[in-house]
């Protein structure tokens, strides 16, 4: 039984030698390879003075190098980090600064593009596509230099399941984001529920279409390799492309999907997606966001013999509930439930007075138990403490679970359904988004007053983003320009689509902006 | 003449994706070549948000089977697509 993720790597090299593990960008890579790599990178990261416990980054388009990679830093002891390539530089560096990330793995030109600070605070730098003859500065490794190390063995490291394995980061509401801490045990709880559940065999396909900074992508990567399936990677070039991302599953032979709705959606309204044509496809999963019930209904039509499964959790528990979409049920239901708690986890809602609750249409907060709750947020003791709480439900010994921060109801089958937050984190094609934080990049431009970041409902990607700003009279300034400037703090999905500029924000009776008002007055944004 | 059409196409096409997708995502410049899914100027709405302005500003038809990276990719294939179903009209 594995107890730190790289084992299940091992286990299937070990059984698969020669069975293609990893298919990006028109390259593939067997299990042999893939744990011979692994331990290649290992072994220099070492020599990089990676020791236990050390962050590594890894900031590149995913491609076979990125599971390398990520096998490999945690081969070494570490902790792997990984980086949204698309991410501007400004919130890499402070990443990369919060959770003292001295060793990166990247590309020359992203390591270029990196503020004069964030580079000299890297003692090495491993650059995936740089010869080893071009001129180098000091402290970088090319990719080639692997073949001095040897392959056959890992090095020697002590770990056990309570270390961490990776680091997510995800949007903050204080305007930084925060990086959520993951350790073996905590992936190997849904990786195990996963594979008795889903049935992943070494027959199987997995598409990955989640970034690897976000956790949907923890499926599809560590169940592959467990099983000794293959695993292959959805690159930008296919994924926005609803037609090619179809033939993609077609060609690709792809058995087990796993995105978010508004990815399945697009496939459903421009791709002509076929039955007979994806014969492989046995079960989609998905994740991050709520799936609207006309087209889950479309979907569920379309394609008679696949499972579905509707999975639930903030990164922090990684998943920790799932319904499996019945199809006699579909029919008459209004909305989707999350379903029920997944094996070796715990989940209960605490309502106003503070009681768990247990009668049908009760709603409360959703909490969470057991050994897939994250030990809290990188760096960040207050954060953790409002989070990651003790268990006052249960007396007997001292454990913390986590606060989700969502609302959901009890229903009488059992199943939970989500209701809101309660706070100002919104989702927008499944990535979290704190509003809060938009705004504070709004907030930091000379120009800007007064903003406030309003979600406009949106039928295919769940939410679209509106700012409406108040500017100081004596500048002026256009929507363009502040977006432009977002773009320097913030990832791209959380710049607003639309700013709208008025003279002042409107008020609650306290003097806070007041959201419920601005949100009403937002139609949906017209594009 | 040719070449007249062929700077309007691209300079119209430019103009769209700065100041509708570019700008929204904070990005100011990108080259002819570059390619824009990679470096985010768009996503996947944007995608057919430039396809209605192709339809609408050339006239032109493009199915759901040719909204492909192949023909999308970065303005020196975009104006390739809108020159190639110009001349089958």
């Amino acid at each position: 039984m594995a107890y730190i993720l790289q084992q299940l790597l091992t286990h299937s090299a070990g059984r698969f030698p020669e069975k293609t593990a990893v298919w990006a960008r028109g390259r593939s890579i067997s299990y042999r390879e893939l744990e011979e790599q692994s331990n290649q990178l290992a072994h220099l990261l070492k020599t990089c003075g990676v020791k236990k416990g050390d962050r590594v980054g890894l900031f590149f388009p995913k491609s076979v190098e990125s599971i390398i990679s990520m096998f490999a830093v945690m081969k070494a002891g570490g902790v792997y980090v990984p980086l949204d390539p698309q991410a501007p530089v400004d919130r890499i560096g402070y990443i990369i600064s919060n959770c003292g990330i001295k060793v990166l793995i990247t590309q020359d030109e992203r390591r270029r593009a990196l503020d004069a600070a964030t580079r000299e605070s890297l003692e090495r730098c491993v650059v995936i596509n740089q010869a080893r003859e071009s001129g180098n500065g000091s402290g970088v490794i090319p990719w080639s230099a692997l073949s001095e190390y040897p392959a056959s063995h890992p090095p020697v490291v002590t770990l056990t399941e309570t270390d961490l394995a990776y680091i997510l980061y995800t949007s903050g509401s204080t305007g930084r984001p925060k990086g959520v801490m993951l350790s073996h045990q905590n992936a190997l709880t849904f990786v195990e529920w996963c594979a008795a559940k889903f049935q992943i065999t070494q027959e199987d396909h997995l598409s990955n279409h989640a970034p690897l900074h976000f956790d949907l992508s923890v499926f599809d990567i560590y169940n592959a390799i467990e099983a000794g399936a293959t695993v292959h990677l959805v690159t930008e070039d296919i994924a926005l492309f609803p037609t090619t991302l179809a033939k993609f599953i077609e060609t690709h032979q792809i058995s087990v999907w796993y995105s978010v709705p508004s990815a399945l959606v697009l496939l459903l309204l421009h791709a002509d997606l076929k039955a007979e044509k994806l014969p492989r496809l046995r079960t989609i999963l998905f994740a991050g966001e709520v799936f609207p019930m006309k087209y889950l209904k479309q979907l569920a039509e379309l394609l008679p013999a696949v499972e579905l499964d509707n999975l639930y959790g903030p990164t922090e528990t990684n998943v920790c509930t799932y319904y499996r979409v019945d199809r006699e049920r579909l029919g008459s239901l209004e909305k989707l439930p999350i379903g029920i708690a997944c094996e070796n986890t715990e989940v209960f809602a605490v309502n106003d007075k503070d009681e768990i609750v247990s009668t049908p249409g009760e709603s409360g907060e959703l909490y969470v138990r057991g050994p897939a709750v994250t030990y809290g947020y990188w760096a960040d003791v207050e954060k953790t403490k409002k989070m990651v709480v003790p268990n006052r439900f249960q007396k007997n010994f001292e454990e913390n679970i986590y606060r989700t921060g969502d609302l959901v109801t009890l229903a009488e089958d059992g199943n939970y359904y989500f209701v809101g937050r309660r706070d100002s984190m919104i989702k927008s094609r499944g990535y979290r988004i704190e509003l809060g934080e938009i705004e504070s990049a709004l907030l930091s431009h000379p120009a800007v007053r007064e903003a406030a970041a309003i979600a406009v409902p949106d039928e295919v990607v769940g939410n679209r983003i509106k700012a409406v700003v108040a500017a100081h009279s004596e500048i002026s300034i256009k929507a363009a320009e502040l977006q432009q400037h977002c773009g320097t703090r913030i990832p791209r999905y959380m710049i607003p689509e639309l700013i709208e500029f008025r003279e002042t924000l409107p008020k609650t009776s306290t003097g806070k902006v007041d959201r419920i008002q601005l949100s009403r007055e937002s139609l949906p944004v017209a594009v | 003449m040719t070449t007249a059409n062929e700077t309007t196409i691209k300079d119209q096409v430019r103009q769209f994706i700065r100041e509708e997708l570019a700008a929204a995502k904070g990005i100011a410049t990108f080259t002819d070549s570059e390619s824009l899914t990679e470096n985010g100027i768009i996503d996947s709405l944007g995608i057919f948000r430039l396809v209605t302005f192709l339809e609408e500003n050339f006239g032109v038809r493009v199915g759901d089977e040719e909204i492909s990276a192949d023909n999308l990719q970065s303005v020196d294939k975009i104006e390739e697509l809108v020159i190639s179903k110009s001349k089958k009209k």
